[in-house]
């Protein structure tokens, strides 16, 4: 752990803090006075909660709704990413060359691709093939109310369920390639001397692989892991272009009816800061637990 | 194995080379044979070839010709020759490669679980002996990184001979550890040597040579330059290198 340091506030200090007050404070007036704009912050908290007269109730509004959105496709695009991750993570480093070339092909094509690009691709030519195949659709259209709210509450509506999971794959698919490079990275860490003992000691190559190494790896990467799920969270932006209906997608559908810009995106952009700062605190205290466990 | 006769030598080394892609020839028509219950101490100037030689022997390091074989097995690319090798022979290092997540108690245990496949409570009472054995039954349950090197290294020796291996190699096991933790290491290992198990140890303490030691193998440029008793060592050194060498370390 660092040392605080004492926070000593110079002459240069001030100046600067003055200039950047001063610079805040025209921006502020320029925006009220100079813009030819009306505000309207009120109208956005009904897209927060709303009040609903048939139920009497507050119930979630669109930015809220949005909201859930991206953390369902967060949450299991993270597991979808590490699924594929940790598999081609193993790949890079196996000493089959067929397998390091899957690896790597992998890793190269999705991280050299605008995710929007790739998206596109994924969406209209693969999941559009692929997802009728797998009887997706039918699947959830044709199962019992029951199921179709279960799947409603953990995923996506059976509207909308397709392309979700189209989205859900995008997602991981894309993150997985990064993870692939940390899980790399996190195995060629350990240090030679673990796998000449682990060989020495008569285990098998996967044993040494999943009792020796990857255990260790794993202490390792979860700092770094656990940022690029931060990535995830802002990145599931992009899916908004195939209509899954998630924070920056509201955001745009708002945008169309009421013209309220600024006030709008600020506050998707708040929601945002919110999902991604507590999961940046929560990782934070994780890297303290974690260095004090050593 | 019941019925068949004894095998006289446990290790049978045969013209064995070895160079690095770096083109450092570190082993040139290398040949030895080792009796069972022999202690063999190799010395040598550092890149003589005697921590490669050790590393071929269970295969850590592929030889580029020649032949070896352990306990009538052959080390060839047969996948089950090597795991049969890697289960007699066991290896302690010079920097322990204890495994940093795991408790000294399961330190010992996994190989015995994974490798013998024993029932958990045959595990348990092996891994509680041989703790006895080296002397630290009370850190059972501590991290590697809670211990001194002397302890982790007692910790790696059992480890090592929780898999029953019919070979022991030692691999400049004192090397790393403070002075002061040297002699509960060498006790160890001298017990051991009583005991009866067949040891290949590259070291330079020659107090330990002296004292256990069958033969001693002097090696330099990847060949032997001398081997004998380590009486013959200290007293009656052939060979100008050796005692060159001896004249350094003693």
């Amino acid at each position: 752990m660092y040392r605080k340091k004492k926070t000593k506030i110079t002459s240069l200090d001030i100046i600067l803090l003055s200039v950047l007050l001063i610079g805040v404070a025209f921006v502020v007036y320029r925006v009220t006075v100079g813009l030819n704009y009306k505000w309207n912050w009120g109208a956005m908290l009904q897209y927060i909660v709303r009040y609903d007269k048939e139920t009497h109730r507050y119930v979630s509004n669109l930015l809220l709704q949005g909201m859930f959105t991206t953390l369902r496709l967060s949450f299991w695009g993270t597991i979808l990413a590490i699924l594929f991750g940790t598999l081609m993570g193993l790949f890079r480093v196996s000493t089959s060359l067929f397998k390091r070339m899957v690896g790597r092909s992998y890793v190269e094509l999705i991280r050299n691709m605008p995710p929007l690009v790739f998206i596109f691709i994924f969406y209209f030519f693969i999941s559009d093939q692929i997802m009728p195949l797998m009887g997706v659709d039918d699947f959830i259209r044709s199962s019992s109310p029951g199921v179709q709210n279960f799947f409603d509450i953990i995923l996506a509506s059976p509207e909308l369920f397709s392309a979700t999971v189209s989205a859900l794959f995008s997602l991981g698919i894309f993150e997985g390639a990064y993870i692939t490079e940390i899980v790399r990275a996190g195995i060629q860490s350990i240090e030679r001397g673990q796998w000449e003992a682990s060989y020495g000691l008569g285990l098998s190559k996967y044993q040494q692989m999943r009792y020796v190494i990857l255990p260790q790896a794993l202490q390792r990467i979860l700092p770094p892991l656990a940022g690029q799920f931060i990535s995830l969270i802002k990145d599931s932006a992009i899916v908004s272009v195939i209509s899954v209906q998630e924070l920056s997608f509201q955001g745009t559908q708002i945008m169309a009816s009421t013209y309220y810009t600024i006030e709008i995106w600020t506050f998707v952009a708040a929601l945002y800061l919110i999902m991604t700062l507590s999961c940046s605190l929560a990782v934070e205290r994780l890297e303290v637990h974690m260095a004090r466990s050593r | 194995m019941q019925g068949q006769p004894e095998r006289e030598y446990i290790i049978e080394v045969e013209k064995i080379n070895k160079t690095f892609s770096g083109g450092v020839h570190a082993l040139v028509d290398f040949s030895t044979k080792v009796r069972k219950r022999e202690v063999v101490v190799v010395i040598g100037p550092s890149g003589s070839g005697k921590s490669t030689f050790l590393r071929c022997l269970n295969g850590l390091e592929e030889i580029d010709s020649g032949s070896i074989v352990i306990d009538g097995i052959p080390l060839d690319d047969n996948k089950k020759h090597r795991l049969e090798i890697r289960k007699e022979v066991g290896m302690v290092f010079q920097l322990f490669n204890l495994f940093p997540h795991l408790t000294v108690f399961e330190n010992i245990t996994l190989a015995q679980r994974l490798v013998r496949k024993k029932k958990k409570e045959e595990a348990m009472e092996m891994t509680v002996n041989l703790l006895k054995k080296v002397g630290i039954p009370e850190k059972a349950n501590n991290f590697p990184n809670q211990l001194s090197g002397g302890q982790q290294q007692r910790v790696a020796i059992a480890r090592a001979l929780a898999i029953m291996p019919k070979v022991m190699l030692f691999d400049e096991a004192t090397s790393a550890l403070d002075p002061e933790m040297i002699g509960e290491v060498l006790e160890v290992m001298k017990n051991l040597a009583r005991e009866g198990m067949t040891m290949v140890v590259v070291t330079h303490e020659m107090g330990f040579a002296r004292e256990v030691s069958d033969r001693v193998i002097f090696m330099d440029f990847g060949r032997i330059v001398e081997e004998g008793t380590a009486e013959h060592f200290f007293t009656n050194p052939q060979e100008e290198r050796t005692k060159l060498f001896l004249s350094q370390i003693l």
